[in-house]
């Protein structure tokens, strides 16, 4: 009985374990069978690329766009003028809208419209009535155009009217002072932008923009912050096509005397050397403007001494511009350095500018001593410390941040604020300069708030920050650095960040130049823009702008401390005479009255010093702009206008969408198809061992 | 005598595909779990409160409610794409245009909330409702299939409001991570 009894439940269990086996199977070839069919299914959609129709099955083209490039330098100014033409190609009005980043600090006070041969120069009027005068045109069907700026850098232009298969160009002109560093000139031009993020706010509260919004409307949560619109902030972002947006650039360089390591590190340029300086252009005059264009030179003869003075007397008095490069110090400092670096891995960091940042940062850690200390920062949407305060540099500590930056990816949004509050607090050291290298391409839209948190909190830090990608926004990354005291370093290339991150560190370890004075002659009061000199760095010049009640003369002089204290006596007798040192001026001091809001004037009290300032020099600026109407009627009554958003190029290396294409699948298919092919395991194991146990008595 | 493992090492075998037969069941209660609690979420969000996190340590809201009454959905469409994201919803990529304002892309995973993509039909309607209580109508247009890995979303710079609903392809592979996207185009009504 017994026997048979343990005989036959065994078997019973075998039974009940073979359905369960056989279900199991089944729900495995569920599972795997789909994948085959799905391949097949593919097949049959096929993959191409997508074409979107509206309602009527017809899509009415946002105007082709060419913008051609201008640029006269003179000694250190150069006077750019920028053309866009609006060409037409559908069968219907149309107004063009465009967003464009111009150089921080150009003085923008020039705008003539062309149509066919007749050329109708724009007025600088008050924003509200400058949009005014351009909608009024643009309702009654004349060709207007307007010139906005929506930040210090960023501007926008409207143009409405423009026929069916017609071209309208618009020309805007500025003036900007070339850059000096370490005996090499270099100007930028930005050619698009990166979508900025900023903090609070959602974009998709926010109302579309065309030229129609009134200017109120445009406003957005940033806090003294009236003129960001959104749609600029954010800007639509097509790929780079030739056919529909195209740049050329043409630049005129007199120097006085032959210039030589001509450069452009990211485009391909003509150069025709001359005795007096160099004519470029690039090598493709329509090139897709997708990476800020730049250019660097340096005279052949670095001998004599640097300086250039200049001056433009006007009804508001005599306007000088002073540049002087100070005498360079060539021994190191010894104190040991603590260095913070803050690394943006947000979502417009993805693509090429996150291997740079990554590639710049390494460079960072290799340059510290066993006596400097360092922790690394990196923020996104929330940010996190390597080392919650700095540690010393020895081998194993760098060997752990190497590890760390090596692993950084770029996602989610820009909170820089948080990052940078963590950054200037964290406890300082006596023994140690503390330096704080920040590495971004900045593309925040809330950057009174980072200013106002910089100034408070700076202590005596000292802000590097080291701007990457193919458009970072310039404007903040030198701002923050001015009022950092430290520098702004630009990197556009992987091949770049060798030798921009070792002229950095020259800096970072080359003695300060501090307590800058300039002593004019008896009676002269000079009205200084920027209102303070600040600190310099190794290689860095004196570029000073000033009004003055009346012509000075005399001499000037110069005085400034590294390790020990200097003067030097500049005559003011031979000073040449240059058209926009004026305009230059007024646009250094609109600059400091529009960051005096950090300082807590009220937006009431700027924009009472700042209006009046912009209209008397005829420059475009938070609260003027500039305006042209052809008055006669274009548009027939009846036709209607149809406004069309023209979209920035994507810069190049940018992954977009911003994340790249999102991974959308989850784990849980495999997860289950895992799980199942386990328990089958264990199940056929089970059913193994029991055969064997059976066989074994026998 | 010597101790017999097998019985041990079947138990372990078992325990091992159990749990991953429950981490795949806790991906899919999460989803909805997740969506659950962002309702509540979202109904402050319309009575004019700005980024309401669903729950405390969430890093991501609800931007927009996408309907598709007849098919039985219901979605809360969250502030990012990100992988933390798109576990509790489907996520707005960044970085494209905001609802109503051109090419917007929403992405989500192909396994749970954007399973209902493989039943859409051109023609196909559906309607998202943003933060400030509009509701839009969208009707499907198109779909295809891109593969990422070198191609990207084309978009026709000038229609004004797309909404484009992007998921992984094939909807049944068994391994996350293909570089195929399943893509849904569709316009304003």
């Amino acid at each position: 009985m017994q026997r048979n009894n343990k005989q036959r439940q065994p078997r019973f269990r075998a039974k009940a374990e073979h359905s369960f086996a056989a279900l199991f199977c089944l729900w495995i070839l569920l599972a795997v069978a789909p994948i085959t069919q799905a391949q097949t299914v593919e097949q049959e959609i096929g993959s191409g690329s997508l074409t979107v129709r509206d309602d009527q099955g017809r899509a009415i083209d946002a105007p082709r766009m060419e913008t051609a490039v201008r640029m006269k330098v003179s000694g250190i100014v150069a006077r750019v003028e920028v053309s866009q033409r609006f060409h037409n190609e559908s069968d219907a009005w149309v107004e063009g809208v465009y967003a464009f980043p111009l150089p921080e600090h150009s003085a923008v006070d020039t705008l003539r419209m062309k149509i066919g041969e007749r050329i109708v120069v724009g007025e600088i009027r008050e924003k509200e009535q400058a949009q005014k005068i351009f909608e009024q045109a643009r309702q009654q069907g004349q060709r207007a155009s307007v010139v906005h700026q929506q930040r210090p850098n960023l501007f926008r232009t409207a143009v409405a009217n423009i026929g069916p298969g017609e071209t309208i160009e618009i020309v805007i002109g500025y003036l900007q002072i070339v850059d000096q560093d370490a005996g090499r000139y270099s100007l930028r031009f930005p050619l698009t932008i990166t979508p900025r993020y900023i903090p609070g706010v959602d974009v998709n509260t926010e109302a579309r923009l065309t030229s129609e919004t009134p200017i109120a409307a445009l406003t957005l949560a940033v806090p003294g912050d009236d003129t960001a619109t959104l749609g600029d902030l954010q800007p639509r972002l097509a790929h780079a096509h030739p056919q529909r947006q195209s740049v050329s650039m043409e630049i005129d360089i007199d120097a006085g005397a032959p210039m030589e390591h001509i450069t452009s590190p990211y485009h391909p340029i003509l150069v025709d050397a001359t005795e007096r300086g160099a004519q470029i252009k690039l090598r493709n005059q329509q090139s897709p403007p997708d990476r800020d264009f730049e250019l660097s030179w340096a005279p052949v003869v670095k001998s004599e001494p640097a300086i250039a003075l200049f001056r433009e007397p006007t009804d508001q008095g005599e306007h000088v511009l002073l540049m002087f490069m100070p005498p360079q110090e060539s021994r190191p400092i010894n104190t040991p350095r603590e260095v913070i670096f803050v690394i943006d891995t947000s979502g417009s960091m993805s693509g090429e500018s996150i291997n740079q940042a990554r590639a710049a940062l390494m460079n960072g850690l290799r340059t510290l001593q066993p006596a400097d200390r360092f922790t690394v920062i990196q923020f996104n949407s929330v940010h996190e410390a390597l080392f919650d305060e700095p540690v010393s540099a020895s081998e194993e500590n760098l060997s752990r941040a190497q590890r760390y930056v090596r692993n950084l990816h770029a996602t989610g949004g820009t909170e820089m604020l948080p990052a940078l509050l963590t950054a200037l607090s964290m406890p300082e050291s006596r023994e140690h300069l503390r330096q704080v290298i920040f590495i971004t391409d900045a593309a925040v839209g809330n950057e009174d708030q980072l200013m106002l948190a910089i100034r408070q909190q700076l202590g005596s830090a000292r802000l590097f920050t080291v701007g990457i990608g193919s458009a970072p926004n310039g404007h903040f990354l030198r701002n923050a650095a001015r009022t950092g005291r430290g520098t702004f370093t630009y990197i556009g290339s992987i091949d770049e960040v060798e030798s921009k991150m070792t002229a950095l560190l020259n800096k970072l370890t080359s003695p300060v130049l501090t307590d800058i004075e300039l002593n004019w002659p008896a009676g002269v009061v000079p009205e200084y823009a920027p209102a303070s000199i600040g600190d310099l760095y190794a290689g860095e010049p004196i570029v000073v702008t000033a009004r003055l009640q009346s012509p000075a003369k005399g001499t000037l002089s110069i005085s400034g401390r590294t390790n020990g204290t200097w003067t030097r006596q500049i005559s003011l007798n031979g000073m040449q005479p240059r058209t926009g040192v004026a305009s230059l001026w007024a646009r250094n001091r609109i600059g400091d009255l529009m960051d005096s809001r950090a300082n807590g004037a009220t937006d009431d009290s700027i924009r009472g010093s700042v209006l009046p300032l912009a209209l008397q020099y005829q420059l475009v600026s938070n609260y003027t702009s500039l305006v042209a109407v052809d008055r006669t009627p274009a548009r027939p009554d009846g036709e209607s206008l149809h406004s069309r958003r023209i979209p920035n190029t994507k810069p190049n290396g940018l992954d977009w969408p911003a994340e790249g294409v999102p991974s959308t699948a989850t784990p849980a298919q495999l997860n289950f198809a895992i799980g199942a092919l386990l328990l089958l395991a264990a199940l056929g194991w089970q059913l193994r061992e029991r055969r064997l146990q059976r066989r074994q008595p026998q | 005598m010597k101790r017999n493992w097998t019985p041990i090492a079947i138990v372990a075998v078992a325990a091992l595909g159990l749990w991953q037969v429950a981490s795949g069941a806790y991906i899919h209660a999460k989803a909805w779990l997740a969506q659950e609690l962002i309702a509540s979420a979202w109904t402050r969000t319309l009575e004019g409160e700005r980024e309401v996190k669903p729950w405390p340590w969430a890093d991501t809201w609800p931007i927009a409610r996408l309907q598709m009454i007849d098919k039985d959905v219901d979605l809360y469409v969250l502030a990012d794409a990100s992988g933390r994201s798109l576990a509790f919803g489907p996520g707005y990529v960044n970085g494209t245009a905001a609802i109503g304002d051109g090419n917007t892309v929403l992405a989500g995973h192909r396994d749970t909330h954007f399973a209902f993509l493989r039943d859409l039909q051109p023609g196909d309607e559906f309607a998202i409702q943003t933060a400030d209580g509009r509701e839009r109508r969208f009707q499907l247009n198109e779909t295809h299939v891109i593969d990422s890995r070198h191609q990207r979303l084309q978009f026709d710079e000038n229609v004004d409001a797309t909404i484009t609903l992007l998921t992984c392809y094939p909807f049944d592979a068994i391994t996350p991570g293909g570089p195929l996207r399943y893509v849904a185009v569709a316009g304003i009504k």
